[in-house]
């Protein structure tokens, strides 16, 4: 019984680590109907950034968190700029709904990610970064059966704050009311007065920070910083976001935690080396049977 | 006007031949070529190898030797199909008459279909598993394969009074051999094999695998990864407070590892061909190239391998000079006997194996060092 216990909650644990990556990603995806491949260069980046502040100034791990935060919401920023915008210079109706614009974010925004990737790779090799182990968030903490680290408490509370927060700006805030009517409509959004260049600018601020900060935790709970570490967390957030029903955050975040325990479930009928293969599973079982996703609403299929 | 026309001839002439002159005595020069992952995940171990090889050839350069080598370094991404256009380059290139690399097995193997065809030595400083060499008679390697460390290690933890071992591996073609030649001894010698798992290499989270381990309780656990991976398995054994007693092989020797793993790798016994603190002069002059070179505090057993393979390569074009042919360096090549390496004396048998020795080696006080038998 402590065996499947334990299992249960590393499961949970991997899926509080996919959930934490999938807020930021669906929340770009809800309000531009684009997949931002970018992504997980971001979460690679706010991992990167933390190391090299923490091997410079050393602060604590709020002030830390802060700063990958800003970071990342400058680079979400430039990377909307760069790969994003320059599509959206026609503001005709035939261009806004065009899917052939929509591809071509696709493929401008898996471009930067390469470029992104392999510089990081050129400047800090491709190795995994050394980090100071004394501030991994590492110490195990047992309770009863089960051992879990402070870093699953860490990345609950992150990942719990994160989604309030979005909710309740999401909610209450004008800035979430022009993020909402975008998403909606951009083009009826547009109509109404709303500046939609600088809610999409400020979509992707909120979006990135949050992937640099679930690269920074995620980073230093696993103690393993390397250029290609957005790589999988990127795909796993997508399928949960599919999973989730595409625009709907909260569905994606179950959804994530859904994959984490199945992984780790999983682990105990097969061999860990068909661990990935969960994942993909259940993006196609969604795909077939769920077009719609699994909390999706009245939205065009996946 | 004509004798004017006639000066500038002359004139040409005399400069042409000029620097003709210092071309007919120079030393002729010899092309290796080396095939390695200089980016990608693995570009690490790639880096290191080029590091080795100029800090090989730059003494030889120092060493008064009649002829000059220039070695052509080609990035393979550790992809087989870079490995293979890279071959099919080198083999295309007539003034290579040699080529080192690649870094994993399926890389080397797969490169050495177009050697084999086209008749050009390839010496492998890390291909381990045991098909390599089989390709065709072109084929070299320096590094003891697992068919050679997992007998070598089963007695060890059979001497050591474990009888139910836990195996995991890498899912490639080197962690297959460790695991099958591993088992194939240790149940040979009566112990029992309790666990077998293969992990997809790069996994981040060890913790399922290593819960499902501590399930069957065994005695030991024997490993099959490279320093990254073990740095995250030792550290998520000690987050799970699991304490069975780690083996693994001489792929894990690495001061990355416990760079990486800190007090987490303590304990861990390994296999080595290398170990830096060996007062022999060679390996005592290699590490303080490696560190003047790369600023790193130690090079590990991968980087004294390519070291080695340089040399041994070197060496080989030694003997063939001035007959110089990819035919006759080949048979040099095989020739190698007793070669003094960093990594122990270097002697290729008829399958063109190294003929070595492995040292027992465990991680105390954050450094590698030798167990006494």
């Amino acid at each position: 019984m402590d065996y499947y216990l334990q299992q249960l909650v590393i499961g949970l644990s991997l899926g509080m680590v996919y959930a934490l990556v999938a807020i930021g990603f669906t929340l770009i995806f809800g309000v531009l109907n684009v997949v931002n491949f970018a992504h997980g260069e971001i979460y690679t980046i706010g991992a990167f950034a933390g190391l090299l502040i923490f091997v410079t100034f050393a602060p604590p791990l709020v002030v830390v968190l802060l700063i990958v935060l800003a970071v990342g919401a400058l680079t979400g920023v430039g990377l909307e700029r760069f790969a994003f915008k320059p599509f959206r210079r026609f503001s005709d109706e035939a261009t806004l709904k065009s899917r052939a614009m929509r591809e071509a974010t696709l493929m401008s925004s898996l471009a930067l990610s390469i470029v992104a990737r392999e510089g990081i790779e050129l400047f800090f090799g491709s190795q995994f970064q050394a980090l100071p182990l004394s501030h991994m968030l590492n110490s195990p903490i047992k309770i009863g059966p089960v051992t879990i680290v402070d870093g699953d408490l860490i990345i609950f509370g992150t990942s719990f704050l994160m989604l309030a927060g979005l909710q309740f700006v999401l909610k209450y805030t004008s800035v979430g009311l022009s993020i909402r009517a975008v998403s909606n409509n951009p083009l009826g959004a547009r109509y109404v007065g709303i500046n939609t260049d600088r809610t999409i600018a400020w979509t992707f601020a909120v979006g990135s920070g949050m992937g640099a900060v679930a690269g920074l935790l995620v980073g230093l709970y696993y103690g393993a910083i390397f250029p290609a570490m957005g790589f999988t967390p990127g795909i796993k957030a997508f399928v949960a976001m599919v999973m989730g029903g595409l625009s709907s955050i909260p569905g994606a975040v179950i959804c994530a935690l859904i994959i984490g325990i199945s992984e780790a479930l999983s682990s105990i009928f097969v061999s860990s080396v068909w661990q990935d293969l969960v994942a993909y599973a259940f993006l196609i079982i969604t795909l077939i049977f769920f077009p719609r996703g699994i909390f999706g609403g009245a939205r065009e299929r996946v | 006007m004509k004798n004017r026309r006639h000066m500038l001839t002359l004139g040409t002439a005399f400069a042409l031949g000029a620097l003709g002159l210092p071309a007919l005595a120079q030393q002729p020069t010899y092309k290796i070529g080396y095939q390695l992952p200089l980016t990608g995940n693995t570009a690490q171990y790639g880096i290191d190898f080029k590091n080795s090889a100029e800090i090989a050839l730059d003494q030889f350069a120092k060493a008064g030797k009649p002829f000059k080598v220039e070695i052509v370094f080609e990035d393979s991404r550790s992809d087989t199909k870079e490995g293979v256009a890279i071959a099919r380059k080198f083999v295309d290139d007539k003034a290579i008459v040699g080529v080192l690399g690649d870094f994993t097995s399926g890389v080397s193997i797969a490169s050495a279909q177009i050697y084999k065809e086209a008749g050009m030595p390839q010496l492998s400083q890390t291909a381990s598993h045991p098909d390599y060499t089989k390709v065709s008679e072109w084929q070299f390697r320096n590094i003891t394969t697992q068919a050679q460390e997992g007998p070598l290690n089963a007695e060890w933890l059979y001497a050591s009074g474990y009888r139910k071992v836990a195996v995991i591996a890498e899912q490639t073609d080197w962690g297959q051999t460790v695991v099958s030649n591993f088992v194939d001894k240790f149940k040979a010698l009566g112990g029992q094999v309790v666990f077998s798992e293969f992990f997809n290499r790069g996994l981040a989270d060890f913790r399922p695998i290593i819960t499902k381990i501590a399930r069957d309780k065994p005695d030991a656990i024997y490993t099959g990864y490279f320093y990254e991976d073990g740095a995250q398995f030792l550290k998520q054994m000690k987050q799970l407070s699991v304490t069975i007693p780690v083996h693994s092989t001489s792929a894990s020797y690495n001061q990355q590892l416990i760079t990486l793993a800190g007090a987490d790798a303590e304990g861990m016994k390994l296999t080595a061909t290398f170990l830096p603190n060996n007062p022999a002069k060679n390996v005592q002059d290699f590490v303080a190239a490696w560190k003047a070179k790369t600023g790193q505090a130690e090079p590990g057993q991968f980087p004294a391998q390519a070291y080695d393979a340089v040399n041994i390569m070197l060496a080989a074009l030694e003997r063939a000079h001035p007959n110089v042919t990819r035919k006759s360096l080949r048979d040099q090549l095989a020739a190698t006997k007793n070669f003094p390496g960093v990594t122990g004396d270097t002697t290729f048998d008829a399958d063109r194996e190294p003929a070595k020795k492995l040292v027992r080696a465990q991680v105390k006080n954050g450094a590698f060092v030798a167990v006494e038998k």
